[in-house]
Formats: structure tokens, C-alpha cells, sequence
């Protein structure tokens, strides 16, 4: 096997110098009866060209999405994923090291992460920033049992449209805590105030509010910031869609505590929906409460600034039981994808790229409506994302976009299992639609 | 060395940008605002050429596994084979939408579906959630579905069984899943206690988290008499995977009795652990507890695959998407790649790895317990604290001679555990190797007795040197900005800020 170097000559060795005769005899603690006594009833090993072909012929199983051009977002965003991010990433010193406990020898992948805070922490307007959680979603669900933490109540509100997929995992995440989740309903795609002053009362920990949110509306986070933080409650603003915050003010300049943030529109492939990455920024004083690993910078004995996994105390190695969250592996080397992304684009680049996703939305909502096809739901300011209902109803969009090799977007009222959104579909767009893309969706769906 | 933020110029740009952008609709109409910044929130300004060379000299401050043996403990640092990144890179898996219309991604479910079948046989149960994104995600997954088998049973117990050698992430876990944790201590010969174990287990326990062989490297030779005294009053039994390595093909953890068995895929499955993840936890289960599994789950009808949602008794969702799918892709590579008798072989070759390497330094490095191991053996730096040596000081003296060191100070429990150091050699070291780090360690052995401050002041050779993480701690400096700051406190001088 070329995975395994030593031959069966040299493990012969090993036993004769182990004392022992035989490998079953290092076996002695494993009680007979449990063993197998057959061999693994899965298939033979296959060579190497013949496990490409098979892996090969599979992929060719899905749809050849290199051809197609997307127009599905919902929580995972087709952008361009620039070459020096993949093939800065395959080099064996990010993506075959450890965890960087040790810190003189992995000093690039501490670098890294503490480069990305800094870049988290700017884009959200806060000033700490946990680089790494599995997702959104999962990142949301760790504010959530924060805000728990810091404020000592038992309920969570979840404002407006919410992914539901991150609402599913914030109700797992706090459903073995007694904790109570009250939702305000949303009005016309976006959080309904009166009713979120309402019902945020003082028993209220945290209010978590998504923007833009689960049908692309952008929400005003100052007036909501004002309306949690009046019941002392914290305001959890999660984002699914982490381009938007390089055209959208950081959450912490609407004074947001807490932020949870996907980032795999930062150089990440889709990958059928993971590994994404998610940061969780907070205010200052709430850091010693974070889930997760942080970066800080301190000195060696030479006087040199380095970088050290630091507020450990924090952690599940350390505190068992009493850490912060059992989170162990994260997805760290898409934070070094993020990190290289961000630092590709820059500060015009990014500000420049999410003015143009958003006009080349607002471009594909306006060719759709023209077509007389499609109805507006909302009269909502929205991101990359928008919701139409198409006259002609859901399915036979879904089929006509396939047929011109494009990818359909999300048919809400099938997703939602809901009527009230039968043929109700959730478009996104980036900049990887051109115009005569967007042209010719519209034409596809003019007939 | 300088941070990406302090390096570039005014004005540089290291992407392109479509030329039609759009600008005959203005960003006034899309965005209010209330909600938009006017101007671009400070990044960075760098070149491509910029970006390549300071993340290829970064990189060069870390060590990775095709550097030389990175024998931590528990953490199976195995080679990972080319062939699985190359397979994880198909253009139609990577740009597979997880919301995409099912019949334009069947070969992505189909993945997922044929993984499923080879786990379950590989450790003896009947069906997996490949959910998880990580190891500690998949015991979260695996303790919600316990607590969601007794509420549907109309149980409530609060109590979880945790021994006192178990990893951290256990008993984490198990609070985060609402259970009260209950330490079992382990016993001279380094397994679980199990006269402790019988008093502890009772009708309000809902069961044990058990690694196996467990952290100090040793098949629980008793794991019948545990399976017996924890179902008996009614408890389920959690198999932690992280050191599956020593089972595959020899031991089946279903075969064991246990309900829910969890897997570490970037472990035992060849997957890289990317410094420090992404990697994948699925959570296999024993048919009785298969409806309590998350959402969604992959079926096959047939004809075609479907993502479905797990029903009504279902825990819900552990996240947003699906899965850690290139993960998943690449264990099924490996699985292929290894069959039956590769997958003995690497199990085989690893027991014996340890227990070599074992076996040569068990003189030199007292072990915590003289007894064969699994894949892992611990070891002890107890009989140099008189020289003022210290196992950190090995560790540190390791990275001298180019070596990762192995997991240090852990376990930790009192008192058969002091100044350990875990080493776990996966079947991917040859012979070789293993003289090589056998005979390195025999001389830091000589060293401590001889020159301790060669220890003591180790590392001599790496980039940096020991790290001041008390100031650490106590004046956190989390971002470039937090440095700024507090610039005219830091006496870091220039020409020191390049290594």
C-alpha cells in the first residue's frame, strides 16, 4: 500500500523488537468475543487511475455547473474565487499543519488569523473578531448561548426574515437550555419595529436580526439597535452574505454586540454547502464570553512581535466542562482563504465589488418586472438578492433557466413548505453575471 | 514579520474587476442611506505579486506534515494523499450549489450516500449524518440525539458519564447539550474505574462518552462489563472516534455495543486537518436511534437520490448546509484507495508504530503505564524535573532537530498522569522515521541530564522564540488596530519585526 512506507519485512522487526511474536499479540486487551472474525465486507482497493475515473464519472452525474451561470443564492453565493487563493492555499504548510498550539512553528497560520480579525473586525465595525466558526448558521447559534451568558435571561428573539436554516440550528443549539425563542414576524420583507418593541421585553437576552436578511432586504439596524438595547437586551446581527458589508455600514456603527458573520463569499467555492467559515465579532468587554479560538500579538524573549493563541481560558482543553462552547476544530484554512481574498481585493476593491453586485441586481430585478412575467413582492431596499413571483409559476421558470444552463433560483414556496409564497422565487446575482446573462435570463422568461 | 496591513501603497490593486459595472444604475437606488458607507472601509493595497510573496513567506513559518513527523497524539497526523485533493477539485462537485435543483447534483448526493454505506460497515452501525463539521460538532450532534431519545421516551435524565481521561471537547459537549457532567475516574492500570462506573450509572444518567482505545492509547479491556452496567440501567453508550486508527478491521465500536459511534473524517480518514480545520465529525447510530438524527438526511430510491428532510423526532439541524461535502469526498477516496486489507494494514501498522517506539523509549521516558498500547503511548518526562527540565522543554528542544513535538501535558488527570507527552506515529511513518525520532529523543534525553539549559532555552532554530503569552493574555492586542493603539507602549523594534 503506497500510503504505508514500512514493509511487512520491517514490521516483522518491530515485533521481534516489541518482545513479541505476533501482532495479535499487542491485540491482548481487545476481549475476543467482539472482534469481527471477518474481513471488512467493502470493496477492493482500486489504483489510483481507476479511483479517478470513478470519481470522475460521478461528478459527471451532476450538472456541468462550469458551463452555467447562477442565479440561486439563499445563504451561499457563487462568486469568483481569484487563482492566487487556491493555489496560495495548496501549499502543504497551511493545509497539512495542525492547530497552531505551538507557536514557533506555525507562526503563518497565527499570522494569518490575526490578520483576518483585523479585517473582520473592520468590516463588521467591532472591535473582536473570533475568526473561525463552522457557519452562519453555527455562528449565530454560539451568540445566541452568549448573550445567555452575559445577560443571565432565558430568551432569544429572532426578528424579521431569518435564514430559516440558521433559525432550525439556533432553536437545536438552545433547545437543551430551556431556552424560550419568541420571532417577530417580519412586514413587507423587513422587521416589523412596532411589533419588535413589543415584544422585546426585559426578559429578553438578545434579539438576533439578520441583514440583508433571508429574502436580500437590507434592515435598519439604528432604529433596531435602539429598540433592542431600550429592554437591555443585546442586538446579534447575523449576515449570510459577508460581500454585503463592503458596500453596508459594520453592524457595530449601528452598535450591534454581537456579530456573526459567513465569509464564504470570501474565496471559497460553494462545495454543496460547506466547509463555509463564519467570524463572531464582539464588543471589547464581551471577550472573555467568545466561542472559538483567538489570535493576539505579544513578544518573544528576543523582543519580536509574534502571534500566540491567547484568552484560552476560554476554551473546551482547558475548562472542560465550564468552556465557553466545546468547539475544537474550526474551519481555519478557509479563514487564511478570506484573509488572502481580502487582501486581493482591497479597500477599493471590495467597496467596488459590492457596488457591483448590488447594481447588477437591481439590473436583473428591473429586466425581470419588465418582461410582465414577474410581480414584485416587497417594496424593500435589498443587497444581491431579491423576491419576485412569476406568473407563470415557479416550476416552469426552474425549467426554462435549466434549459438555457442557468441555475434557477430558489423556489420559496417549495423551500418554506408555505402557499403564501407559492411561485414566490429568491433571486441573487453577483459579478459573475454579466449583462447579457441577465438579458437573456430576461428573454428566456419573457415568453 | 510585517503584516499585510503595513505593506503595499496607496492606489494598488490585486483584482479584476469586471469593466461593465453597472454605473447607469446608481447606488443610491439600491442601497439607503441609513445602511451604506460613502466611502470604501480601510483594507489593505497590495498587488497580486504583493499577496503571492506574503503568503508564500508565511507560510514558511509553519510546519506541515510533508516537513517530517508531526506525531501528535490523538490527533493522527497521517499522510494525505494527493489523489483525494485532486478528486475534491472536479469543477462539478466544487460548484455544486447546496439549494440546487436535485437532479442537477446527483453525483454530489450520491457521494454522500455511498459514504454512508462504507462507515456503517467500517464501524457497525446502520446509518450516519454527515452533518457535522467537526469533531466536536459531531459529539453535539451525537449527545443532542441521546437527550432526544429519552424525551421521546419521556425520560428526563440530567446526568452524563464522562471519564476523568476523556478530551476536553467531552465534557464541553456534554454541558452544551444540557447534561450535568459526572467524572469517572480511571484506575491504576489507566482505564475506566469500573466499580466507580456501576455506583455512578443509575436511572438518571443518560449514558457514558467513551474513547476507545482511550487517551492514554489502551483498549478498554472491560468495555463488555461497561456496555452491561451502562445498558442495564437503561443508558446509551457514545463512542468518541478520535483514535479509531487503532480499530480499523481489528474492532468494530458497534460490535462493542455502543449506540452512537462519532468520527473524526481529517483523523482516521486521511483528511488534512488544515491548521486546524475544516475537517468533518459524522455521527453514525444504531437503528433505534436513527429518527433522531439531523436534518436532512440522503436516501435513495432506486433510481434517483433525494435530500429528505429526518421527520418529526429529528434534533432539527446542526447547521446551515449539508455537509463538509470535499471532507467527505476525500475519506471516500481513501476508503477506496485503501480496501479491506489496507485499512487493517494502516490500524495494524500504527499499533505497531507505537508500541515500537514505545518500546525504545520506555527507558528513557518512564510511561504512564507499562502495558502494550493502541496507536498512541504516552510518555513521561517525570525523571527529569530533578535536572529542572521539564516536558515543555523537550518539546520546545524537538523543534531543534526539525521535529513537531508530540501533544504535551495532556492527559492530565492525577495521579497517573504528569509531564506526558503523547506520541502517536500513524502507519504513514516508515522505520526510518521512527529510528530517526527514536534515536533524537535518547540524545535530548542525554541533554537534559547534561546541559538542561539546551532545554530549557529551547528552541534555538525556529523563526521565533518562546512566547511571552502572559502580556498575551493580560493586554490583549487582537487586531492591527489594537496595535496602533497602543504603539508608543510597544518597544518592538524594526528590524526585529522581520524574522
Amino acid at each position: 500500500m503506497r500510503f504505508i512506507p514500512s514493509t511487512a519485512g520491517q514490521k516483522q522487526e518491530m515485533l521481534r523488537e516489541i518482545g513479541v511474536e505476533s501482532f495479535d499479540s499487542l491485540l491482548d486487551s481487545i476481549p475476543q468475543q467482539v472482534r469481527p472474525g471477518r474481513q471488512l465486507d467493502i470493496p477492493d482497493a482500486l489504483t489510483e487511475y481507476d479511483l479517478e475515473q470513478h470519481l470522475y464519472a460521478m461528478s459527471t452525474q451532476n450538472c456541468d455547473f462550469t458551463q452555467m451561470k447562477s442565479l440561486l443564492g439563499a445563504g451561499a453565493y457563487r462568486h469568483h474565487v481569484p487563482a492566487p487563493v487556491s493555489t496560495l492555499l495548496s501549499r502543504e504548510e497551511y493545509w497539512t499543519s495542525y492547530t497552531p498550539y505551538q507557536p514557533e512553528m506555525s507562526q503563518g497560520t497565527l499570522q494569518s488569523m490575526f490578520e483576518a480579525q483585523t479585517h473582520f473586525a473592520r468590516l463588521s465595525a467591532m472591535e473582536v473578531a473570533i475568526s473561525s466558526m463552522y457557519d452562519g448558521a453555527t455562528a449565530a447559534a454560539e451568540a445566541a448561548l452568549m448573550a445567555i451568558r452575559i445577560t443571565h435571561k432565558e430568551r432569544i428573539v429572532l426578528a424579521g426574515a431569518v435564514h430559516p436554516l440558521y433559525e432550525q440550528t439556533i432553536r437545536t443549539y438552545l433547545a437543551p437550555h430551556g431556552i424560550d425563542v419568541t420571532e417577530v414576524p417580519h412586514a413587507e420583507g423587513l422587521v416589523d419595529q412596532q411589533q419588535l418593541e413589543a415584544m422585546t421585553q426585559e426578559d429578553v437576552a438578545a434579539v438576533v436580526v439578520q441583514s440583508p436578511n433571508f429574502f436580500g432586504g437590507i434592515e435598519n439596524l439604528d432604529a433596531i439597535a435602539s429598540a433592542v438595547h431600550g429592554a437591555e437586551a443585546l442586538l446579534i446581527v447575523a449576515v449570510a452574505e459577508g460581500l454585503s458589508l463592503g458596500l453596508l455600514k459594520g453592524p457595530g456603527e449601528s452598535d450591534a454586540d454581537l456579530v456573526a458573520c459567513d465569509t464564504n463569499s470570501f474565496g471559497l467555492n460553494l462545495n454543496f454547502g460547506g466547509p463555509h467559515n463564519a467570524f463572531l465579532a464582539s464588543k471589547k468587554k464581551y471577550m472573555r464570553q467568545l466561542a472559538g479560538r483567538i489570535v493576539g500579538e505579544t513578544q518573544d524573549i528576543d523582543g519580536k512581535r509574534v502571534f500566540v493563541m491567547t484568552l484560552r481560558a476560554r476554551e473546551q482543553d482547558i475548562r472542560r466542562e465550564k468552556a465557553t462552547s466545546n468547539i475544537c476544530s474550526n474551519h481555519g484554512l478557509n479563514v487564511t482563504a478570506a484573509n488572502i481574498y481580502l487582501s486581493l481585493l482591497g479597500t477599493e476593491g471590495l467597496y467596488e465589488l459590492a457596488q457591483l453586485n448590488t447594481r447588477a441586481a437591481h439590473y436583473l430585478e428591473r429586466a425581470l418586472v419588465a418582461t410582465g412575467r414577474f410581480k414584485r413582492v416587497y417594496d424593500y431596499p435589498f443587497f444581491n438578492e431579491f423576491m419576485l413571483k412569476a406568473k407563470d409559476g415557479a416550476p416552469a421558470v426552474t425549467k426554462r433557466l435549466l434549459e438555457n444552463d442557468l441555475v434557477p433560483p430558489l423556489n420559496l414556496g417549495a423551500f418554506l413548505g408555505d402557499d403564501a409564497y407559492l411561485d414566490t422565487l429568491l433571486f441573487a446575482t453577483t459579478e459573475l453575471l454579466n449583462r447579457s446573462d441577465m438579458d437573456r435570463a430576461a428573454a428566456a422568461l419573457s415568453r | 514579520m510585517r503584516l499585510i496591513f503595513e505593506k503595499g501603497t496607496t492606489g494598488r490593486q490585486g483584482f479584476s474587476l469586471p469593466s461593465d459595472r453597472f454605473t447607469d444604475i446608481p447606488v443610491a437606488d439600491c442601497v439607503p442611506e441609513y445602511a451604506r458607507i460613502d466611502s470604501p472601509k480601510p483594507l489593505t493595497e497590495v498587488s497580486e505579486v504583493d499577496v503571492i510573496r506574503h503568503f508564500t513567506q508565511l507560510s514558511k513559518f509553519n510546519r506541515g506534515l510533508d516537513d517530517g513527523l508531526y506525531a501528535l497524539g490523538s490527533c493522527t497526523m497521517k499522510y494525505n494523499p494527493r489523489v483525494n485533493e485532486v478528486v475534491a477539485a472536479l469543477p462539478a462537485f466544487i460548484h455544486a450549489h447546496p439549494l440546487a435543483p436535485e437532479e442537477t447534483v446527483q453525483g454530489s448526493l450520491r457521494v454522500m450516500y455511498s459514504l454512508n454505506t462504507l462507515l456503517c460497515e467500517i464501524v457497525g452501525v446502520d446509518q450516519f449524518t454527515m452533518a457535522p463539521a467537526a469533531g466536536a460538532h459531531g459529539e453535539l450532534t451525537g449527545i443532542l440525539i441521546i437527550r432526544q431519545y429519552f424525551n421521546d421516551r419521556g425520560e428526563s435524565r440530567s446526568k452524563m458519564l464522562v471519564p476523568d481521561s476523556a478530551h476536553g471537547t467531552n465534557p464541553a459537549t456534554a454541558a452544551m447539550a444540557g447534561y450535568r457532567v459526572v467524572e469517572v475516574k480511571s484506575n491504576e492500570r489507566g482505564t475506566v474505574d469500573v466499580a466507580q462506573l456501576t455506583e455512578l450509572m443509575d436511572d438518571d444518567t443518560a449514558g457514558l462518552m467513551l474513547t476507545n482505545p482511550n487517551t492514554v492509547g489502551l483498549y478498554d479491556d472491560e468495555v463488555c462489563a461497561i456496555e452491561q452496567i451502562v445498558h442495564g440501567k437503561g443508558g446509551l453508550l457514545y463512542y468518541d472516534g478520535a483514535n479509531l486508527n487503532a480499530s480499523l478491521g481489528i474492532v468494530r465500536p458497534g460490535d462493542t455495543g455502543f449506540d452512537v459511534v462519532h468520527l473524526n473524517l481529517h483523523k482516521t480518514f486521511s483528511t488534512p486537518h488544515g491548521g486546524g480545520g475544516p475537517g468533518a465529525g459524522p455521527i453514525g447510530v444504531k437503528k433505534r436511534l436513527v429518527p433522531y438524527l439531523p436534518s436532512p438526511v440522503v436516501t435513495y430510491d432506486g433510481e434517483k437520490y433525494h435530500l429528505a428532510d429526518a421527520g418529526e423526532k429529528s434534533i432539527g439541524r446542526v447547521r446551515a448546509f449539508w455537509s463538509n461535502f470535499p471532507v467527505l469526498l476525500k475519506s471516500y477516496a481513501w476508503i477506496l484507495s485503501m480496501g479491506p486489507d489496507g485499512l487493517y494494514d494502516a490500524s495494524a501498522t500504527s499499533i505497531i508504530n507505537a508500541n515500537y517506539v514505545l518500546s525504545k523509549l520506555k527507558g528513557a521516558y518512564r510511561p504512564s503505564y507499562d502495558r502494550f498500547c493502541g496507536h498512541e503511548c504516552v510518555l513521561t518526562a517525570r525523571d527529569y524535573k530533578e535536572y529542572g527540565v521539564k516536558t515543555l522543554d523537550i518539546a520546545k528542544r524537538l523543534m531543534d532537530y526539525g521535529i513537531h513535538p508530540p501533544t504535551i501535558y495532556f492527559p492530565h488527570f492525577a495521579p497517573y498522569a504528569e509531564e506526558t507527552m503523547m506520541v502517536e506515529p500513524p502507519e504513514s511513518e516508515s522505520k526510518e522515521v521512527l529510528d530517526a525520532f527514536i534515536e533524537i529523543m535518547l540524545k535530548i534525553s542525554e541533554e537534559a541530564r547534561t546541559s538542561p539549559e539546551l532545554l530549557t532555552e529551547a528552541p534555538h532554530t525556529t523563526p521565533i522564540r518562546r512566547t511571552d503569552d502572559v502580556t498575551a493574555a493580560r493586554r490583549p492586542i487582537l487586531t492591527y488596530d489594537d496595535e496602533l493603539a497602543l504603539k508608543d507602549q510597544l518597544n518592538y523594534r524594526a528590524e526585529d519585526i522581520d524574522y
